[in-house]
């Protein structure tokens, strides 16, 4: 079984990548840190416009079309496709890749920010409205509050996908890790997996972070989830 | 003709013909390079991804349907898999199908073990939610009847389930249409390929809208095709 | 009763996980029959599709059955597909070949003493390299010919004449003795700046005078245009890059001269006009690889 599974490649190539970690600290650090400005920005401006509108439309409990449709649009664009079809709008190497990745990031936070908000149970929200709270005041009180996991976990999503697009934006010139991991002819099979293994954990690592985040902000009561 | 004969002579370079005017200067949108190119580029991409999803979208389904049962029945077994399905699908799948390649080699193998992972989680997540969320009375009034545990699971929990898992179904295959575009960095099959190599043969536009085209339009195909198939599956739901 | 089935179900779809990947890695398993399929191996960019498609389509035209797989990857890749018997013929470039797989020290001096280091190696490990090509595709120095002439220009030493010296070259080219360590050391180009290439095409750069030139492979199309000049690289920095067929000695063995006069009748042909018209045609003109080598072959009379 092994030998059908192994016969090209073998395991020693992981600690021929662990070994790389240790040679290189340096690039990997350089890499690293493109690597996260990048989808960090990505995040920043997928979240500024998604948010709020997802929030918005949520409360209001309009266009929940809008919001599945845009969910099922979103699944159904390879990261791929749309990093090439960026390239073709630009070819300022931070300007595509960025618009690629917002694209992607957009669906999972409003889609999940909208039935997170839609979702709250109606009864607490009418028994609110009964007490005579405002529109805005059981917005941010009741129904945000109670959406949170579900939001953070769009956020969450998004977060994943974008840092794992960005890696493949380094054919485009978007730098970070990718450019290691698609330039197998200079850094060798040890180079390339040892970067996947870094990306991995700085997605891991983001993930739990957010994960976290949620655990915190929520202890203090139930949520609706 | 001697070998040696043949060395002796300077090659004759014969004229390849040019390319047309909007293909040599890259023009947005050749339908002609689409036209001469469609039987030997493009249509061996959609049958090969075409083929890439479906085989990881079974295999997926028929490990994901084996371990929500698991789940069912032991509701303890639910943490870690879930648990595995979620540390699975955080990892970047580009990185993912790296770190398979020592292991499986640049081999079709590879990419199916990575989408079948990414498949794992949406689909036993909505597989077990859809079991679950059969009505409780329902169950016992099943059991009522007298039908045994299993009779119950076949005749009246999973016809349940059916729209859960078909909407599972239809995320999963959708992403893994999308997912298997980066195949293309390992192995030189599906629709990723056409677009890698626009790409980096200085971002040759024509192929690039042709292949992303293509992908995007399965990916809307299957899912159509997925929702139709769902509202057959129940016909007693106006889903 | 459910445990049972479950468990049952269970162990099904274990069992079909754990077949299907078996039959799929059992058939793509190379034969070990008593006469081995030729089977040509190609690395992942244009230059080696077309070297591929000019030695199977030469070998089918002399009536040899051949089995193809394209673009495997980079050297590392393509040699342990090599050694774990995916294929049995793949066309390698000499001095990758002889410095970075072998590994020789120090680096030969003449392409046929690389040639001979390259082979050498090979033969150890039971196989063996057929007749190089008159071509080499190596990296270069390349400048606008307007530049060239303006500081006389001939040859990379010549390079000492000109002010603010800068060459846009590839990753890690600023640490290899064979880029851009070669030029500061071997040529005393001491003040040279490197500028990294990325997407941005380096005949871009070299156009606008973002860098004074730039590495264009020797056979890459844009130095068919006479707009730009590659510079004789008299101390041989970045070596030598004939491409010489590597075939399993199993295959020499089992089908004898003709195969070997077919395959090195072939690699004659190859000038580094004929490489950078054929690249031309694939990378500019859009045309197929199969195309082209087929057109090439029937103008040589060789398919």
């Amino acid at each position: 079984m092994i030998r059908v599974l192994a016969d090209t490649f073998s395991w020693g190539t992981f600690p021929d990548a662990i070994r790389f970690i240790i040679d290189h600290p340096g690039l990997l650090w350089h890499k690293s840190v493109q690597h996260l400005e990048l989808s960090g920005a990505a995040i920043g401006i997928a979240l500024l416009l998604a948010l709020p509108l997802g929030i918005v439309l949520g409360h209001l409990g309009r266009g929940s079309f809008v919001a599945i449709s845009v969910s099922n649009l979103g699944r159904a664009l390879p990261s791929l496709v749309l990093i090439a079809f960026a390239l073709l709008v630009s070819q300022h190497f931070f300007v595509n890749n960025m618009l690629a990745l917002v694209v992607l990031g957009v669906p999972p936070i409003l889609t999940n920010a909208y039935f997170g908000i839609e979702g709250v149970d109606r009864n607490i929200v009418e028994a609110a409205r009964g007490m005579g709270m405002s529109g805005r005041d059981i917005l941010w009180r009741i129904e945000f509050p109670l959406a949170l996991p579900l939001i953070i976990a769009g956020i969450r999503i998004a977060a994943v996908f974008i840092i794992a697009t960005a890696t493949i934006a380094a054919i485009a010139g978007g730098g970070g890790l990718g450019d290691i991991i698609v330039n197998q002819a200079t850094y060798r099979l040890a180079g390339v997996v040892g970067a996947s293994l870094v990306v991995s954990l700085i997605a891991f690592g983001v993930a739990f972070l957010l994960t976290l985040t949620r655990k915190l902000l929520t202890r203090s009561y139930v949520s609706a989830d | 003709m001697s070998a040696f004969a043949v060395l002796a002579q300077q090659p004759v370079i014969p004229d390849f013909g040019t390319g047309s005017k909007c293909e040599t200067e890259n023009h947005t949108f050749c339908a002609g390079w689409v036209a001469d190119h469609w039987s030997d580029t493009l249509q061996p991409a959609l049958l090969q991804h075409i083929k890439l999803a479906v085989i990881a979208v079974a295999i997926g389904f028929v490990l994901a349907f084996a371990a929500a049962l698991v789940a069912y029945r032991y509701r303890r077994a639910d943490q870690p898999i879930g648990l595995l399905s979620d540390f699975l699908y955080t990892i970047p799948s580009l990185a993912l199908f790296q770190l398979l390649v020592p292991l499986t080699g640049l081999t079709v193998t590879t990419v199916e073990v990575a989408l079948v992972s990414y498949t794992l989680l949406i689909l036993y997540r909505n597989i077990l939610e859809g079991l679950k969320g059969v009505p409780a009375d329902v169950r016992e009034a099943a059991r009522g009847m007298g039908l045994s545990r299993l009779q119950s699971l076949v005749r009246v929990e999973l016809p349940l389930a059916v729209p859960s898992i078909m909407a599972g179904v239809r995320i999963a295959t959708v992403s893994t249409i999308s997912i298997a575009t980066i195949a293309a960095f390992v192995i030189p099959e599906g629709l990723g390929r056409p677009i890698y190599i626009g790409i980096t043969q200085d971002i040759f536009k024509t192929e690039i809208i042709a292949a992303g085209g293509l992908a995007i339009l399965l990916a809307l195909a299957a899912d159509a095709l997925l929702v139709m198939l769902g509202r057959a599956l129940t016909p007693w739901r106006n889903a | 009763m459910v445990r049972k089935h479950a468990r049952r179900a269970v162990k099904a779809a274990f069992a079909l996980a754990l077949a299907i990947p078996i039959v799929l890695g059992g058939t793509a398993n190379a034969q070990t029959t008593a006469t081995p399929t030729i089977t040509v191996g190609t690395k992942n960019f244009t230059e080696a599709f077309v070297l591929g498609q000019l030695y199977k389509q030469a070998l089918e035209a002399k009536g040899f059955k051949v089995a193809y797989k394209e673009n495997i990857g980079s050297s590392e890749l393509i040699d342990t597909a090599l050694t774990s018997g995916k294929i049995n013929f793949y066309p390698e470039y000499t001095g990758v070949l002889a410095l970075n797989i072998a590994g020789v020290k120090p680096a030969p001096k003449t392409a046929a003493a690389t040639y001979a280091a390259a082979k050498a190696f090979e033969e150890k490990r039971g196989y063996t390299m057929l007749r190089q090509t008159p071509f080499f595709d190596a990296d270069s120095f390349t400048v606008l010919t307007s530049t060239a002439r303006k500081y006389g220009l001939k040859t990379i030493s010549d390079l000492k004449k000109v002010p603010n010296l800068s060459y846009g070259g590839y990753p890690e080219c600023d640490k290899r003795i064979t880029c851009l360590l070669g030029l500061k050391q071997i040529y005393g180009l001491k003040n040279i700046k490197f500028v990294q290439l990325g997407t941005i095409p380096v005949t871009k750069l070299i156009d606008s005078g973002k860098v004074t030139g730039g590495d264009i492979f020797t056979t890459e199309p844009a130095l068919a245009n006479p707009k730009y000049t590659a510079l004789i690289d008299n101390k041989h920095i970045f070596g030598f890059q004939n491409v010489a067929p590597i075939v399993s000695k199993k295959i020499v063995a089992a089908y004898g001269a003709k195969f070997t006069n077919a395959v090195n009748a072939v690699s004659a042909k190859l000038t580094n006009a004929a490489m950078i018209a054929m690249n031309k045609a694939v990378a500019v003109d859009k045309k197929t690889p199969a195309a082209v080598a087929g057109a090439f072959l029937k103008a040589n009379g060789l398919a």
